[in-house]
């Protein structure tokens, strides 16, 4: 039965890592670039929940609301800033730079204008754990497995079945014949940004109640994610889920079987030795050098 | 200034030392001083593998981490770890446990540059992020010889009796970081440095001139990773205390700030660099707070207005950037000028090159089909055929870029076929390359100086202490570079940046360039595409004076005049297929040839019919 219940939580852990490197999935495919500053939008998301629903104690779907719109503005904000202006220089690390240091702000910012603790945010759906079958599940990890699922399929059907999304997937595979089809392609990566963040958002509302809300809570998530991007690939929409349950539960093994302090290694190892094997990920498409 | 002032001027770092003397705050000697000199050493660690080899680390907070807790753990001392978890006290000097220190660190980044190797840009950066928070977990993890959270107290430095710690420290890192920073200059200005940047500004070129992506990425993530395991050493006496906390994800990222800050690939810029991270939260008191979100919107501002940081823009105030280049030139003349730019090969009765049905799949596609060719020494061979023919993969098959699914691919009785682009290069291989690679940023004589790669001989250790028989190695290789540009015809533009070279002009450096590495056999992808007919009758000239030194020639072009002027015989493609060799004439004669350029003659395969 504890198994059960530590392959769920590990479950449910490795679904935000999901959700996150889904985020950076989106703005790879249409600008060829990963959003290094991704963890702190998820922070963001995690502090805002805390100070809007724990603190002030506004109503839940209100709160959710307010996430959203800050991960939409904040994806935009982030294109304007550090995006758009490192793809105009010939430099072909300065996004790499400009995303760190977008990064950087919003954890310190936070850190002076809120706070540097720990802190533990209720579960909207309480925080006991209820009975299914014999087994005690705590209804926020059944939560962050049904909505981190919903979101992901939902973006990848609306990407394969609606025009807009269709335009999206014109732009990730070239960009410069789907401007020629008439495709702007300033908005699509525009909205694919707005789309990334405000996932990032919502998954920092939802990992709140299972872990600690902090500053700094984005970090070590960011890299698990980056993890799961590699091994999903960074142009694979499906391999993340994939991905996110591999390191979740070997993380949840690690933490029962070897020790809490080394939780976060399986992830970090597994990341470097996919990529000294398959240096594109496991889903990813070989490039094919031409000269 | 003259040559004799010059000189005398590195007696001018003498007189930093008697800063401890002038200022007798240890807090701004010790706090501020040192620790801007040991995070410039970091600093320059980085720079290597940011700014020359062009792989962003956010994880050299781990080969500092490395460096500080060798030092730490051996010279640590049971009177001052009393409450400790610490299992062993080595109680080493500290000069014996820099040196572990600094292997350590190296050897971590000999580690790193497995992954390096295959993953770049942003992989490469993931990498480096999770190597450092790896080893910081393993130093707060591992109780019995970090001592977890609760950190390392170190015995203040002392030799004799006499304090080398607090103010005195001055005396040990000051020198120190001007050893660095010589070698390091050393370095990067050798044919070492050269390598660094060709790898960075286009791989496949690099590999074809000779250079060997895996030896030198690796060697320069070695010599970064211990540079930065030294400047870790060094901290580690700093404050004769280390604790986990300072090597967290922020401390790489605040490095790669000052970096950048500073500039890349300046000795001054990272001196700057690590100065702004350590004076700025210094100067505001509450500063420190809220460092990280200064120091962030600095990093964007100097990325998109100050790309070459503040000691370009220092340079470019004091316009020490545009050097009159009159006397250098002169020099490069007097000492070309008995230089014979080509040299002839030694003969051989193999030959040049022989393809023997090398067949090349992409996928179901079939590139190349059952190849057969042999170019015979001394002549040349023009390879032609309609786009899509397989030219151009079959250049790839030869340099070592692609490797066939079948056949063999040899060069004066050697088998060639399974060997890298820089081993080929060894062999006396060399290329041009159809879509241009030169290496744009740097000068046109450096671009040549990197095809030169070869001809230097001396071991790392002459370079990194600059001895006389490694400079005399440089010049000379100058001397023939600028011979080389004189034989194409480029030497009045031997100091202009490679990027602002015409096309044309471009297409001939790529000739000098690949004439540098004084092939056997040289192969020529589309060396007129673009041109106009003046400078494709340069070429030809060209071409033709390369022969006649004897070196053996592939041609691959579109230009059909140019072709049958300079080949001996001509091979012809379509659709991966050998449809036709033989002499120009024969060629030009050949209705299968003629068939292929411009479809079948209707009206004959009505009459047939």
């Amino acid at each position: 039965m504890q198994t059960l219940q530590l392959l769920l939580s590990g479950l449910a852990q490795g679904m935000i890592y999901a959700l996150l490197a889904f985020g950076y999935n989106i703005t790879f495919a249409t600008s060829k670039t990963l959003n290094f500053a991704l963890g702190n939008f998820l922070m963001m998301g995690g502090v805002l929940g805390f100070v809007l629903y724990g603190t002030h104690h506004l109503p839940f779907a209100a709160t959710l609301a307010a996430v959203v719109a800050v991960g939409l503005v904040g994806g935009i904000v982030l294109q304007k800033v550090a995006i758009d202006p490192s793809l105009k220089t010939k430099s072909s690390y300065n996004w790499i730079l400009a995303t760190l240091a977008v990064g950087i702000i919003l954890r310190n910012a936070a850190e002076v204008f809120w706070s540097t603790d720990d802190f533990k945010l209720a579960s909207p759906l309480g925080d006991d754990p209820v009975r299914i079958a014999g087994v005690g599940v705590y209804p926020q990890e059944l939560l962050i497995i049904g909505v981190s699922l919903a979101i992901v399929i939902g973006v990848e059907t609306f990407k394969r079945r609606t025009i807009f999304g269709k335009a999206i997937l014109a732009v990730s595979e070239d960009k410069d014949t789907a401007s020629l089809m008439g495709i702007n392609q300033k908005r699509v990566i525009s909205f694919s940004f707005m789309l990334s963040t405000a996932i990032a958002c919502i998954s920092g509302l939802l990992v709140a109640p299972v872990t600690f809300v902090s500053a700094t809570m984005g970090t070590v998530i960011a890299v698990k994610a980056y993890a799961v991007s590699i091994i999903g690939g960074l142009e694979s929409g499906a391999g993340v889920l994939l991905g996110g349950i591999v390191i979740g539960l070997a993380e949840s093994l690690t933490a029962r079987y070897l020790s809490t302090g080394y939780k976060d290694i399986p992830g970090f190892v597994l990341l470097i030795v996919i990529l000294l094997v398959r240096p594109n990920g496991i889903f990813g498409r070989r490039s094919v050098q031409k000269v | 200034m003259t040559l004799r002032l010059k000189r005398w001027l590195p007696l001018l770092l003498l007189l930093p030392l008697f800063i401890p003397l002038l200022v007798k705050s240890p807090y701004y000697v010790n706090g501020i001083l040192n620790r801007v000199l040991i995070y410039a050493m970091l600093v320059a660690s980085l720079d290597l593998m940011v700014g020359y080899v062009g792989d962003v680390s956010i994880g050299h907070a781990g080969f500092f981490a490395i460096g500080a807790y060798t030092v730490a753990v051996l010279t640590a001392s049971p009177a001052l770890n009393t409450d400790s978890t610490l299992a062993h006290f080595f109680q080493l000097p500290f000069y014996v446990a820099i040196v572990p220190a600094v292997l350590l660190a190296a050897f971590a980044g000999f580690l790193l540059g497995f992954p390096a190797l295959r993953s770049s840009g942003p992989y490469l950066a993931v990498i480096t992020i999770a190597y450092g928070l790896i080893i910081y977990t393993m130093i707060n993890e591992q109780e019995a010889l970090t001592n977890g959270t609760k950190g390392i107290t170190l015995t203040p430095l002392a030799v004799h009796g006499i304090s080398l710690s607090g103010r005195n420290y001055f005396y040990v890192v000051y020198p120190t970081l001007v050893a660095v920073m010589f070698l390091m200059r050393n370095l990067v200005r050798s044919f070492w440095g050269r390598a660094f940047e060709a790898l960075k500004y286009s791989a496949v070129a690099a590999e074809c001139c000779g250079i060997s992506r895996a030896y030198y990425k690796i060697w320069a993530f070695v010599l970064s990773a211990g540079l930065g395991g030294l400047a870790g050493g060094f901290f580690a006496q700093l404050d004769s205390y280390v604790a986990p906390n300072t090597f967290a994800y922020n401390f790489s990222v605040e490095f790669l700030i000052a970096l950048i800050f500073g500039g890349v690939r300046s000795v001054l810029g990272n001196i700057l660099g690590a100065a702004v991270v350590v004076v700025l939260p210094d100067l505001f008191s509450r500063f420190a707070d809220y460092r990280l979100m200064v120091f962030g919107t600095l990093l964007l501002f100097v990325l998109f207005f100050l790309p070459q940081g503040l000691a370009g823009a220092l340079r470019k105030l004091l316009s020490l950037g545009t050097k009159d280049r009159g006397g250098d030139r002169a020099a490069l003349e007097a000492a070309s000028a008995g230089i014979e730019p080509v040299v002839a090969p030694g003969k051989s009765s193999q030959p040049a090159l022989e393809l023997r049905k090398v067949k090349m799949m992409f996928g179901g596609l079939t590139a190349v089909n059952e190849l057969s060719v042999a170019l015979q020494p001394g002549r040349v061979l023009g390879l032609i055929g309609p786009n899509g023919s397989g030219k151009s993969t079959t250049v790839n098959l030869l340099t070592g870029i692609y490797f066939p699914s079948s056949g063999q691919v040899l060069s004066f009785g050697e088998d060639l076929t399974r060997m890298k682009a820089h081993e080929r290069a060894e062999r006396g291989i060399s290329r041009t390359f159809q879509n241009l690679q030169l290496f744009a940023p740097l000068t046109t004589l450096e671009n040549v100086l990197v095809g030169l790669h070869l001809s230097f001989k001396s071991p790392l250790w002459k370079v990194l202490l600059g001895l006389p028989s490694s400079r005399r190695e440089e010049s000379s290789a100058r001397a023939q570079a600028y011979a080389l540009l004189r034989f194409v015809g480029l030497e009045s533009v031997a100091f202009d940046t490679a990027a602002n070279l015409s096309y044309g002009q471009a297409r001939h450096l790529e000739i000098a360039r690949a004439l540098a590495l004084r092939p056997r056999l040289l192969l020529l992808d589309e060396p007129a595409a673009g041109l106009t007919t003046a400078e494709i009758e340069g070429i030809n000239g060209l071409v033709g004076r390369i022969k006649q030194a004897g070196i053996s020639v592939l041609l691959i072009e579109h230009h059909m005049d140019m072709v049958m002027a300079i080949s001996d015989e001509v091979t012809v493609l379509d659709f991966g297929r050998k449809i036709a060799e033989g002499t120009p004439q024969e060629i030009q004669a050949n209705p299968l040839v003629v068939e292929a350029y411009l479809g079948k003659h209707v009206t004959s395969q009505v009459v047939q019919a």
